[in-house]
């Protein structure tokens, strides 16, 4: 019965977080951010109760006897509640100095609070009616946020988010219809219990539905147009929340609906949710990589990982098929050991992001540049954050790519051929992945924080305030304890795995990984010590051996040139210009170069380039469905002609129509 | 039994007598004559619930009958009248469409309503055929409102339309609690009053009471969004 207090105590102090911005004075307002940061510790130690524990029906309002509010929470949401809770608190600590000179600050608290409570209620929801009342409410709320600074360009985000979004949800609620009508129940456990009464057919499409309703939230690439564009639009310690874990909500919905609720199912529907994860991850990190607004390319960073994510799960659902269960709990551990990688690193780099559009007053990398200097603790942070995601060891990211290689190599063991040749060419495209992703991060990092400032505003930027700074060491500290203890951490959601793949997956050992069907195995934690003594080992060398040396300062090498400027170093685009070449035809890209000369051919006065790279989705499937719902909507336009004779007509011939084919 | 089946009979009469009203509506020319028809339409309204409150002695349908009366039979045309007369220019109804096609159109309605209704419909009160002639009257009503172009014919059209309604649901119950009546007959009463206020500042305002050049305020608004 505690963790019932140690829930109602959470959701009370998110409540009171929501409602005391709304009370007048200025004072108030930083308890939007107190209370949301102990009621995550709260939420935190409710998800931990229902990984440990046995799962927990929460009574709750009901509207009619037939339909209410149900909550319930079992291990898979204790996991996502977990996600989140880390999350929160982080960001709660961070907002606290970030919102300090917002404008709009109290409704900023609102939506904070609701935002996360909405999330929270997805996760917990224990029917349809429910989960879709949560759901609208996250988006809207999301909605809401994204716009959040009134400006053209996110208005124009918000809405391309507010379509999307709704089209995702008519597909989740056609599947949840489907599931009413074949299985008779709206909560979640009767459906489950159902399920042998779906026909094979309807299971096939509620799988479809299912992933591309869900899908849309989690930004899989056909669907993914939103996310590049909301992200970056919504303020930082949002865009953090949002890319952090609201877009595992989606991932959420696929577990629960697909995996858990439908269970098992034909190999194909494994092999395409890993088809979808590989190309997600591949598009996304290409596409991430001509980006040079900093959010924007972390949110294209983000559909890669989604796609790392699906790869893990897809893994697990085809060797689940092949009826390898302990495999598939390996494989889906991986899935979910990214999710919570994810969140720890994406919520620390757009966090860290934050930090320095904040101190810059600029998104674009290109006006970035020596900030380690200048913000040497936010650089830390995001150094920390982006070896992380390029999955360098003693990191977290490394543990969980390394678990999903073995997943997709595991699918050798399946008996079909298309899985057998699937599964090298999704770990080819992971390993892609991963090259990619070390040359963005590389491109990030080098560009923005190294080498000299390319504008003013980036010569006159300051380190940010402790509580920001507190909220990115919380998550750095995070990305490395569960690298190099990953044995702890997965045994912490091994029960969600077991919920979900109905087989363990208990590596044995602190800090050493093994599997014990192929024999393999790893441990960060000998790899720290390891190179923790190894750097000692070579200072105390050098210190004994090297005898004592002067330090001078000088000025970086300018090869004879009277002085280096900001102009003279690597641009981000043409860091990348290597690889734009060498994927030409997934880029499409188009260049431009203009010169002109003082006297040709000799002095070119001026040189200009420009890359442009085609949006294949956008230009090629939006554009033309947009324009076709357009002609269409012009041609429906014409029924309303603001002629009153016309209006009333209609309900005339509507009238005429009804008595002749009603009676 | 004798008398109860004059009732009836004579109950068929009144209401086909409003029926014809509202066809005459369609090729009246001037919109004196618009309100004078809805005048002896209101007044035969009257004489059906009338007749069935002699006959029953029923209290409830004598207080009906007379708020009929006064409301629809005096009061309202009294205040049409008034706004007619204000209208200093043109009386003439100007419809879109020929009155020959107007009425043939009506003709079509009956038609359809007598069709459709023919079969499948039980009847609660006292007649089968004022069912009918209710609904046709609606729906000549709205056939009304739609072809005409000023908004004192549209407003008759709407008032046609009441009166069918009432006709419907007295037919269909002989007689609804008074209660309820009276709610109506207050309703379409202040319903008027406002519509001739409308009327007289949409004169004010456009300079006409051509409903016509009401679209001229959307294609305002929606320039004004463009």
């Amino acid at each position: 019965m505690t963790s019932m207090y140690i829930y109602y105590f959470g959701l009370l102090l998110f409540i009171a977080g929501a409602i005391i911005p709304l009370i007048y004075p200025q004072k108030m307002k930083r308890f939007a951010y107190i209370f949301p940061t102990v009621g995550a510790c709260a939420f935190a130690a409710f998800g931990m109760y229902l990984l440990f524990d046995h799962p927990l029906d929460i009574s709750a309002v009901s509207i009619t006897p037939l339909l209410g509010f149900v909550f319930r929470g079992d291990a898979i949401s204790g996991f996502f509640i977990l996600l989140i809770s880390i999350l929160t608190f982080s960001v709660s600590v961070y907002s606290m100095g970030y919102t300090k000179n917002m404008a709009n600050k109290g409704v900023m608290g609102v939506l904070f609070n609701t935002f996360i409570l909405s999330m929270y209620a997805v996760i917990l929801s224990g029917n349809v009616i429910t989960f879709l009342i949560s759901w609208e409410t996250m988006s809207i709320i999301s909605y809401l946020l994204v716009t959040f600074d009134r400006e053209e360009e996110s208005a124009s985000a918000g809405l391309l988010y507010a379509i999307m979004t709704h089209v995702g949800t008519a597909f989740i609620l056609t599947a949840f219809l489907l599931l009413y009508k074949y299985t008779g129940h709206m909560d979640f456990a009767g459906i489950k219990e159902a399920t042998n009464d779906i026909p094979a057919g309807i299971k096939t499409i509620v799988f479809v539905f299912a992933v591309i309703g869900f899908g849309t939230k989690a930004g899989i690439v056909p669907l993914h147009t939103w996310l590049p564009r909301a992200h970056p639009a919504a303020p930082s310690n949002i865009s953090s929340l949002m890319s952090g874990v609201m877009i595992k909500t989606g991932i959420y919905g696929i577990l629960r609906i697909v995996v858990d609720i439908l269970g098992v199912g034909p190999e194909w529907w494994g092999i395409a949710i890993i088809v979808i994860g590989a190309m997600s991850a591949v598009l996304g990190i290409l596409y991430a990589l001509t980006e040079n607004d900093m959010k924007r390319f972390l949110a294209y960073s983000s559909i890669e990982n989604i796609g790392i994510i699906l790869l893990g799960i897809g893994a697990s659902m085809v060797l689940a098929s092949n009826g390898l269960h302990t495999l598939s709990a390996i494989a889906m551990t991986a899935g979910l050991y990214h999710t919570l990688n994810h969140t720890l690193f994406k919520g620390l780099l757009f966090l860290g992001a934050g930090s320095v559009v904040h101190a810059t007053h600029s998104k674009n990398m290109e006006e970035m540049g020596g900030l380690i200097k200048l913000m040497p603790y936010t650089a830390f942070f995001f150094l920390i954050g982006s070896v992380s995601i390029c999955a360098l060891p003693l990191f977290n990211g490394f543990v969980s790519e390394w678990l999903t290689f073995q997943a997709l190599l595991f699918d050798f063991k399946s008996a079909s051929a298309v899985a057998k040749l699937i599964a090298p060419m999704s770990g080819a495209a992971l390993a892609f992945t991963g090259a990619m992703a070390i040359a963005c991060f590389v491109k990030v990092f080098g560009i923005s924080f190294l080498g000299m400032p390319r504008s003013q505003h980036a010569e006159n930027a300051k380190e940010t305030s402790t509580s920001m700074l507190a909220g990115m060491g919380f998550l750095s500290l995070f990305c490395l304890l569960t690298g190099i203890f990953p044995g702890h951490t997965i045994k912490l959601f091994s029960s969600s795995v077991f919920l979900l793949t109905g087989a363990d997956y208990s590596s044995s050992g602190m800090g050493i990984l093994s599997m014990r069907e192929i024999s393999s195995s790893i441990s960060p934690l000998s790899l720290f010590i390891v190179m923790i003594s190894l750097f000692i080992a070579a200072v105390f060398l050098v210190r004994i051996f090297g005898g004592k040396r002067k330090i001078t300062y000088g000025n970086s090498w300018d090869s004879g040139i009277p002085s280096l400027t900001s102009r003279m170093q690597y641009t981000a685009t043409a860091f990348t210009n290597p690889i734009r070449v060498t994927f030409k035809k997934i880029y499409l890209s188009k260049r431009h170069t203009k010169v002109s000369y003082a006297l040709k051919p000799y002095f070119a006065k001026a040189i200009e380039y420009r890359d442009d790279i085609t949006p294949f989705f956008e230009k090629y499937i939006y554009q033309p469905v947009t324009d076709f719902i357009h002609s269409l909507a012009g041609k429906v336009k014409h029924l309303q002609s603001g002629d009153l004779h016309l209006y009333l007509g209609y309900i005339l011939a509507t009238l005429i129509l009804l008595l002749i084919f009603w009676s | 039994m004798e008398k109860s089946f004059d009732l009836s009979l004579v109950n068929d009469f009144i209401s086909v007598g409003i029926l014809l009203t509202a066809i005459a509506l369609n090729t009246l020319e001037r919109l004196e004559s618009c309100v004078k028809a809805y005048t002896y339409n209101s007044w035969l309204l009257f004489l059906l619930i009338l007749v069935p409150a002699v006959t029953t002695n029923n209290p409830h349908l004598y207080v009906a009958a007379s708020l009929t009366l006064a409301t629809k039979g005096i009061v309202i045309p009294l205040f049409l009248r008034k706004i007619v007369y204000q209208q200093k220019l043109v009386h003439q109804v100007q419809p879109y469409i020929s009155n020959l096609l107007s009425l043939t159109l009506s003709g079509i309605l009956i038609t359809i309503v007598y069709a459709s209704l023919s079969k499948g419909i039980s009847v609660t009160g006292f007649s089968n055929h004022a069912l009918k002639i209710s609904i046709a009257v609606i729906l000549i009503g709205l056939l009304i409102m739609i072809t005409r172009r000023k908004a004192i014919t549209m407003v008759v059209g709407l008032l046609f339309m009441e009166n069918g309604l009432f006709l419907t649901g007295f037919s269909l119950t002989s007689g609804m609690p008074v209660i309820i009546e009276l709610g109506i007959l207050f309703d379409v009463l202040m319903c008027v009053i406002i519509l001739g206020v409308f009327i007289i500042q949409i004169r004010h305002k456009f300079y006409s009471v051509d409903l016509d050049k009401s679209t001229t305020i959307h294609d305002q608004l929606t320039t004004l969004k463009g």
